[in-house]
């Protein structure tokens, strides 16, 4: 579980920041190149817009152009002077007439060519209209007087040459043919007698939406059109209702319409640029750009405000592209860092996995994978740490456990002569009796004291009293078989263990052999010497059931054995019946009707002493 | 669940105006004197009114503000309900021609009041002090030849025809026969040679009246007009003609729905606090019915404008006369 912990963990944290990278690179990329785009929308729509204005006014100075040339013509003047409007047949204002016919022929955006008097309360002379598919003269009765326009008194108030440009309305003139209804721009220029006084002006009318077609001629057909008089009326809006809105009562502001635009009706020529992108709430969806241009200069500050709009959507189908790509550019660089981010997390977390292997495993020899030793970077310089650590460990280890079992050795043997001690013979011996019961086997217990070895120790001195213990050991040790147990119990005392079929040989076979070879004299410091001995034999299960109580008995035949003379065993059983022998004399005494068979050599008294 | 609806819907008075009529510090302060909620609809045109009043069976509007010819229609197709005088104490502080109000068509009928005017403005002859040395005292001046080419009208039909009659003498201008009609058009052709030119904008008039050194002009807009001309830069006046001024009139009524006549009644009654009708003189330039402006006196004659007879005679006469007609093709 723990090894996957980590690997996991590791794997999803590297995965999440992968994938959050590649996601916010792209995010950011996507709207960076978003607000690029609108930008850049904004530049081109701006040049548009000037564009659009400069062609506008280019479109306005070649119907002045034209004006100019009418007003120019010499017949012009002569009419405008002497002409009263009622007179059926004037050859000179027919000839000038066919001359208007033909500019208006030749210009479909024109609606109305006319020469006016200032006499007459401004009365038409010649007047051409546009009329459905052609143009029409206006007879003589249906000339009207013009004086009260603005296009006639303003034109007539300037300098022969300077051209009047009207503001842009629609035409109420009643009577006016194709021109009715129609928002119309109209261009004049006065007429001059030879000696320059104005007489009367030349006045065209053009229709505003041909007029912008002509200007708009190349621009996408997405783009939308916006136009304002001066005080922000609308006077071309993609919603027709909206334009021309004081002619209707409901007036209508672009001000009101693109609040932005409020600075171009004060006082600033700054163009406008708005995006639906930063100001969603002015300019919902769109791309707009607004520029103020003058417009009839000869008139003072006039000006029109132009716009164009671009639909958002269409600004951005790059950016949706791109965001398209994007997305699967993203997907594919998550799919890559999550494989990548599983792959590095497992190679991080592989030469722990072995560490942390081997730290679990530490005391078995097995090793599950070579620790990465060899790495250079930090997971070596820990594996090389862990692998010092453990082979110190290891040491330590070895050393402690000798030590510990020499010191089990001191504690269960005799240092002397390298028997084991007393201790560990009980244990051997209770062991022994353990398996012994379940078995049925059976076990002598032979308790061997040195008879002389006293007076050697106070003849010859306690470092000749060693040596003889040692090779009394020995000689215990060679004669006895490697099955059986000898141990010293302290002192001149030493104690064997039988078992088996061979317990059975105890006495006399095996105590006589002990005995003897005790007897056999030895040399120490080229002394001879005898040191002999006395055992005491009691057997399991016969002599006891316990280590103690055979010890206690094998004890008691010895110290028989041993009051009995030298050289000598006693076995507890022939212990026993010396006693029982004795205890039945006694009885004898008292009741006289037991007999005892048994006659013990010696007096028991004597035996115990 | 019945009567809290019932008095929850006593307590909101659901008032149709024009801008200017219910400013919100106005509407604040009934709110809180009469402890009731008021729903303010704001219309900018006769047509927006006439749309309103006409959504649903019945009204939903308790009180509207309209000119006397609206009233008229209104109270003749029962969209109102009658005014008890009695509930509106503030009419005694209305001048006195404003308190006659069956001399005032269309807000009496069969003896029943149906509206109680609350605003309205005159159109009056505006002069340039500079050239015009004493106050001219008839609309005939502006056929004075003397002020030829620096006169200006009003591009509108119906008033031109009205103040015209009124300068003919002619005892209703509203109802003109067609003898009046043919002698009116010579006399607005006559009019039209002596004009710079026609206005339909105030801000128009006045970039004319400043560039074209006018002397005269008929003040379609009133005293509202007057502020703009000064900024314009004009020094101008005001005259009302003693032949008489057309003027319009807004009045309050109730509609023949209001929920809550009591509180509609007291919102007429606090539309006439002199604090709540001054602000219309202060805020917007019109004239209120508790004080006669300075321009006018007890005595003016003013005529607050009724349909007329047809108004496409008129319209299409009108159209003609503007355009440059002249006399013979009539």
């Amino acid at each position: 579980m723990m090894r996957h912990g980590l690997t996991l963990k590791l794997s999803v944290l590297l995965a999440l920041i992968g994938v959050l990278a590649s996601g916010t690179t792209g995010y950011y990329a996507y709207r960076a190149n978003r607000t690029m785009l609108v930008h850049e929308a904004e530049r081109s729509l701006l040049t548009s817009t000037e564009l659009l204005g400069q062609r506008f006014t280019m479109a306005i100075n070649d119907i002045a152009a034209d004006a100019l040339v009418l007003s120019t013509m010499p017949s012009a003047a002569t009419v405008a002077l002497d002409d009263d409007g009622r007179s059926v047949d004037n050859p000179t204002r027919d000839r000038l007439a066919q001359v208007f016919e033909s500019f208006i022929a030749q210009h479909p955006e024109y609606l109305q060519v006319r020469l006016i008097a200032r006499n007459h309360y401004g009365l038409e002379l010649i007047r051409i209209d546009r009329e459905s598919g052609g143009t029409v003269r206006v007879q003589e009765s249906a000339l009207q007087e013009k004086g009260q326009f603005a296009y006639v008194f303003d034109t007539l108030a300037l300098r022969p040459g300077r051209i009047y440009i009207s503001p842009i309305a629609v035409n109420h003139e009643h009577g006016a043919h194709a021109a009715e209804g129609k928002p119309t721009l109209r261009v004049g220029t006065p007429v001059a007698d030879a000696r320059g006084g104005v007489v009367g002006v030349v006045v065209i009318d053009v229709d505003l939406a041909s007029l912008l077609r002509l200007s708009q001629a190349d621009l996408p057909a997405d783009y939308q059109v916006y136009l304002a008089n001066e005080w922000g009326d609308f006077l071309v809006h993609p919603d027709s209702s909206l334009t021309f809105g004081f002619d209707k009562g409901r007036r209508v502001f672009m001000q009101e319409s693109f609040a932005a635009t409020k600075a171009l009706f004060e006082q600033s020529t700054q163009p406008v640029l708005l995006n639906g992108l930063t100001q969603p709430n002015q300019a919902a969806n769109h791309v707009f750009s607004f520029v103020r241009r003058p417009f009839g200069e000869s008139q003072g500050n006039r000006f029109i405000v132009i716009g164009l709009g671009k639909p958002l959507h269409d600004v951005l189908v790059g950016a949706n592209m791109l965001g398209n790509s994007i997305v699967r550019m993203v997907l594919i660089f998550s799919a890559f860092a999550i494989l990548l981010a599983i792959l590095f997390a497992r190679a991080l977390t592989r030469p722990l996995h072995i560490l942390a292997d081997a730290a679990t495993h530490f005391f078995s020899e097995h090793t599950v994978d070579a620790l990465p030793l060899r790495r250079t970077d930090e997971i070596g310089v820990l594996a090389r740490c862990f692998d010092r650590m453990r082979r110190e460990i290891r040491v330590q280890m070895d050393e402690l456990r000798s030590k510990q079992h020499e010191l089990t050795h001191l504690a269960s043997h005799d240092g002397l002569t390298g028997l084991p001690n007393r201790m560990l013979f009980m244990q051997k011996l209770e062991e022994a009796i353990d398996r012994a019961r379940g078995s049925g086997e059976r076990l002598a217990v032979l308790f061997i004291d040195l008879n002389r070895f006293k007076q050697i120790n106070d003849q010859y001195g306690h470092s000749v009293g060693d040596d003889v213990l040692a090779i009394v050991a020995r000689r215990l040790q060679d004669v006895l078989h490697s099955g059986d147990f000898v141990a010293r119990l302290g002192g001149d005392e030493f104690i064997v263990l039988i078992r088996g079929e061979r317990s059975a040989d105890a006495a006399p076979a095996i105590a006589a052999r002990i005995v003897r070879t005790l007897d056999d004299e030895l040399t120490i410091d080229d002394q001879p010497m005898t040191v002999g001995a006395s055992i005491g034999i009691s057997q399991f299960p016969a002599d006891g059931d316990s280590a103690e109580a055979l010890l206690l008995n094998a004890d008691a035949a010895m110290y028989a054995a041993k009051s009995g003379g030298s050289g000598a065993w006693v076995s507890y059983r022939e212990l026993i019946d010396i006693r029982r022998a004795r205890t039945g004399r006694g009885k004898r005494r008292r009741s006289e009707r037991e007999s005892e068979k048994v006659e013990p050599a010696d007096d028991g008294a004597d035996v115990i002493a | 669940m019945l009567i809290a609806h019932a008095s929850a819907a006593e307590n909101v008075l659901r008032v149709l105006a024009w801008p200017g009529y219910a400013d919100p510090d106005v509407v604040k302060g009934f709110e809180s004197r009469y402890h009731a909620k008021v729903e303010v609809t704001l219309i900018d045109s006769d047509e927006a009114l006439w749309d309103k009043m006409h959504q649903g069976k019945t009204p939903q509007f308790d009180v509207l503000a309209a000119n006397t010819a609206e009233i008229q229609r209104y109270a003749h197709d029962n969209l109102l309900a009658p005014l008890d005088l009695g509930s509106l104490p503030n009419t005694k502080r209305q001048l006195p021609r404003f308190r006659a109000l069956s001399s005032i068509a269309g807000l009496t009928k069969q003896g029943a009041v149906y509206a109680i005017p609350f605003t309205y403005s005159t159109m009056g002859l505006i002069y340039d002090r500079k050239q015009v040395s004493v106050a001219p005292h008839s609309m005939n001046e502006l056929w004075n030849p003397r002020y030829r080419g620096k006169v200006l009208d009003y591009n509108s039909a119906q008033h031109n025809f009205s103040f015209t009659a009124l300068a003919l003498g002619y005892p209703d201008p509203f109802q003109l026969n067609s003898a009046q009609m043919q002698t009116i058009t010579r006399k607005l052709i006559d009019l039209r040679r002596n004009l710079l030119t026609y206005y339909n904008l105030p801000e128009e008039a006045a970039a004319f009246f400043v560039q074209h050194k006018v002397a005269l002009m008929f003040g379609n807009y009133g005293t509202q007009q007057l502020e703009l001309l000064r900024r314009a830069g004009a020094d101008v006046g005001y005259v009302i003609p003693d032949e008489g001024v057309l003027a319009w009139l807004d009045c309050w009524s109730m509609t023949s729905a209001a929920a809550n006549r009591p509180l509609a009644l007291a919102w007429i009654n606090y539309m006439l606090e002199p604090d709540v009708s001054r602000l219309l003189t202060q805020r917007q330039g019109l004239a209120n019915t508790l004080t006669e402006p300075p321009e006018s006196t007890g005595k003016s004659h003013i005529l607050w404008i009724e349909p007329v007879e047809n108004i496409d005679r008129r319209e299409a006469l009108w159209s003609r006369i503007v355009s440059g007609d002249r006399p013979e093709r009539f």
